[in-house]
């Protein structure tokens, strides 16, 4: 369980990482914990790793205009810990579900982004948001909307050559809702199906699940939540949604069924705690 | 900065408040080079791809995975293992709720499970009510978690306004060696830049001798011996005087190279039963006193095994009565590596039957005016030892 020799790139600036990533053989080293079990299982061999936790300006971690940033260097556990951060709350309701503690010290936010595993909680979180991810290639800087960072399980609309620089947030408005829950065999897996909600008092609620396919589903669940928004009153709703969104195949830790009716409970609960959230 | 997957590049880390410089290559993983490189024993892996904890240690305060770590990301870093967190002497808190709640069996996840745990309480997010969760990262196939979760809980209730700190007590020599695949890499303390321990070539003239810091901390095992040799003081210590002579008596020793201001390089083996080590080191006379007749030397010495050893040694030659000598030997013997498993009982017996025989051997090199020929084998030494030793718990038992 040892990774193949790799040439290791400390850069001191985004422009000379960006070089770095070049010809395709290296690869972005950021928190490593998913990359290096990667390696050490020997299930990729990059050439060059390119580890940008130094590079300075990567590790801004600020509220601005209604936004947060959130550097490609920015770890989760600071991320758990700031006060700016508070900003976007659903971030500190998903943080506790990523991983562990001891993997959040290390792992970042844009990493996890990068890395898209279809039943990450921090890509649904930004999908439900409607964050925005910064990206910088040889080609210079362009934003993608986090709900079309993702193209398939760990698959992203970033190219081998660009490197996710920040994140960015908006900040909750007054009289906003939120609910995350997930279902996981043990606390630190990953999710077999997990949701994160948004309602906007006076109108508007979104759901991302996750686990559920190859990437996170964002819906408009805004009718949803029209006429009974109570749990008994949502399943029916939320099963029949959970029943279109499931798009797995199942495995030995859930069928395809069993998925969609963990999203069907999870989506009616999360709405309601949202709902009241936003009209308290 | 860029490391080739053939090179090694320098990396300055402190472990358990030891500042440490190792060379290591990219792939190379914090946890071997912890566990292989520093003989830091105490920090376990178990699947090295981050699943179960095993190897948790702090890096700048924060649990981490080092098996999810290059040692090359570390450059700079403060890392405390469970051998700082606290020591069998001076446990810490969490070490001793873990005794006192049953809270291991087979021990393999007790490290992990101690530095996740001190991490935990020092975070000040600790909760009764998410406590199992908060815990979770670290696995354990024995206890069933019920006296782990307990002895963390015990710990937070009883030291509510904060976990003591580790006790940071380091095993006092912490001596980077080489590794077979780096060569050029070496030493750690001050003692940077030295050759190789697998070839000991010649010293380059011009080079700047390496420098030994006395070790800090608790030694591992203190030896003081006296014997009354027959010959004469000014024969004993123009024995002692002769880094030469003094080194061929010391049993399995060798010395390879004067260095110069009473610096030298040399060998030591020890044979302990199936043992066998082989420690390549320095040795620093610091303090030389012919009116006084008395001396301190300063020595280190790595073993490929991932063993190190750090001594401070005073000798002393007092005129007896009746024309003979009576030799005072004292170290502080610090051990750190696998060979510190042996326990100070051990390494104190070693210690000491090896200085009786260095008595032996000063004596007769002071009669005839040459090197000893009676020189002892390390196997001697490690009978006579494990014979010192056996018969000293017979006796207890009794
Ligand atoms: C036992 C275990 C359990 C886990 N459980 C969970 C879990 O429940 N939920 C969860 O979401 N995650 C989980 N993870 C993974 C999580 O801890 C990682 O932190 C995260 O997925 C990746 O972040 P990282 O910074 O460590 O990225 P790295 O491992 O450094 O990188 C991951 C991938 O993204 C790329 N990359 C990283 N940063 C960038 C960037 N800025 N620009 C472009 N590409 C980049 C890398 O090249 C690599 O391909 C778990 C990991 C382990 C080992
Ligand atoms: S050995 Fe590091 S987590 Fe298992
Ligand atoms: S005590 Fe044996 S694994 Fe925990």
């Amino acid at each position: 369980m040892k990774a193949a020799p790799f040439a290791y790139h400390r850069p001191d600036s985004v422009d000379e990482a960006v070089d770095a990533l070049a010809g395709g053989d290296a690869k972005v080293l950021a928190g490593g914990q998913s990359l290096v079990p990667v390696l050490a299982m020997r299930l990729g061999r990059p050439g060059t790793l390119v580890d940008i936790t130094r590079v300075p300006g990567l590790d801004d971690l600020e509220v601005t205009g209604g936004v947060l940033r959130i550097g490609a260097a920015v770890r989760q556990r600071t991320v758990e810990r700031s006060e700016a951060a508070r900003a976007v709350p659903l971030i500190g309701r998903a943080m506790p579900f990523v991983g562990h503690r001891e993997l959040r010290s290390r792992g970042t936010v844009c990493g996890s982004l990068a890395h898209a595993d279809p039943a990450a909680e921090l890509p649904a979180v930004a999908a439900c948001l409607d964050a925005t991810v910064v990206l910088r290639g040889p080609r210079g800087t362009r934003e993608v909307p986090a709900r079309e960072l993702v193209v398939g399980a760990m698959t992203t609309a970033a190219g081998p050559d660009e490197l996710i620089t920040e994140v960015r947030f908006p900040a909750a408005a007054p009289g906003d809702g939120f609910g995350f829950a997930e279902i996981a065999r043990r606390h630190g897996d990953f999710a077999l199906a997990g949701v994160a909600v948004h309602v906007r008092r006076g109108g508007g609620a979104t759901l991302a699940a996750f686990g559920v396919s190859d990437r996170p589903v964002v819906r408009d669940v805004t009718a949803l939540l029209g006429t009974d928004p109570t749990e008994a009153g949502l399943r029916p709703s939320t099963d029949a949604l959970a029943d279109e969104i499931v798009d797995t195949a199942g495995d030995s830790h859930g069928s395809r069924g069993y998925r969609a009716r963990l999203l069907g409970v999870l989506a009616a609960r999360e709405l309601v705690r949202a709902y009241r959230e936003a009209h308290a | 900065m860029r490391v080739e997957a053939d090179g090694t590049v320098d990396v300055t880390v402190t472990v358990n408040g030891r500042a440490v410089t190792l060379a290591v290559a990219p792939r190379t993983t914090l946890s071997d080079v912890l566990r292989d490189r520093l003989g830091l024993t105490g920090t376990h892996v178990g699947c090295e791809h981050g699943v179960c904890g095993m190897c948790t240690v702090l890096l700048d305060g924060e649990a981490v995975r080092a098996c999810l770590l290059f040692a090359v990301q570390c450059d700079g870093a403060s890392l405390t293992t469970v051998e700082g967190l606290g020591s069998a002497d001076d446990q810490h808190p969490l070490q001793q709720a873990f005794s006192h709640h049953h809270a291991l069996q087979c021990g393999f996840c007790t490290p992990g499970m101690l530095m996740s745990s001190y991490d935990l309480l020092a975070g000040g997010t600790y909760s009764r009510d998410t406590l199992a969760e908060d815990m979770s990262g670290v696995l354990c196939r024995c206890t069933g978690y019920r006296g782990i979760l307990a002895a963390v809980a015990d710990v937070a209730e009883t030291h509510a306004d904060g976990v003591p700190p580790p006790r940071a007590a380091v095993p006092p020599a912490l001596v980077g060696r080489t590794s077979g695949a780096s060569p050029a890499s070496s030493l750690a303390l001050n003692a940077r830049k030295s050759a190789s321990s697998d070839t000991s070539p010649a010293e380059a003239p011009g080079e700047i001798p390496p420098e030994i810091t006395a070790p800090t901390g608790p030694p591992t095992a203190t030896v003081e011996v006296r014997s009354e040799l027959a010959s004469g003081v000014d024969d004993v210590w123009a024995v002692l005087a002769d880094f030469d002579r003094l080194a061929a008596c010391l049993p399995g020793a060798e010395m390879t190279a004067d260095l110069g201001d009473d610096r030298y390089r040399g060998r030591a083996t020890v044979g302990l039963g199936p043992v066998s080590l082989r420690f390549d080191g320095l040795a620093h006379v610091v303090e030389h006193d012919p009116v006084a007749r008395r001396m301190r030397v300063l020595a280190q010495g790595t073993d490929r095994g991932g063993s190190s050893t750090q001594a401070v040694i005073r000798l002393a030659a007092d005129p007896a009565e009746g024309g003979g000598t009576v030799l005072w030997a004292d170290a502080d013997v610090h051990l750190s590596g696998r060979v510190a498993q042996f326990g100070r009982a051990l390494a104190g017996d070693v210690s000491r039957r090896l200085f009786e025989q260095f008595a032996e051997a000063v004596d007769e090199a002071a009669r005839t005016g040459e090197a000893p020929t009676t020189r002892t084998s390390p196997l001697r030494l490690a009978l006579g030892a494990l014979l010192a030793r056996i018969r000293r718990l017979v006796q207890r038992r009794r």
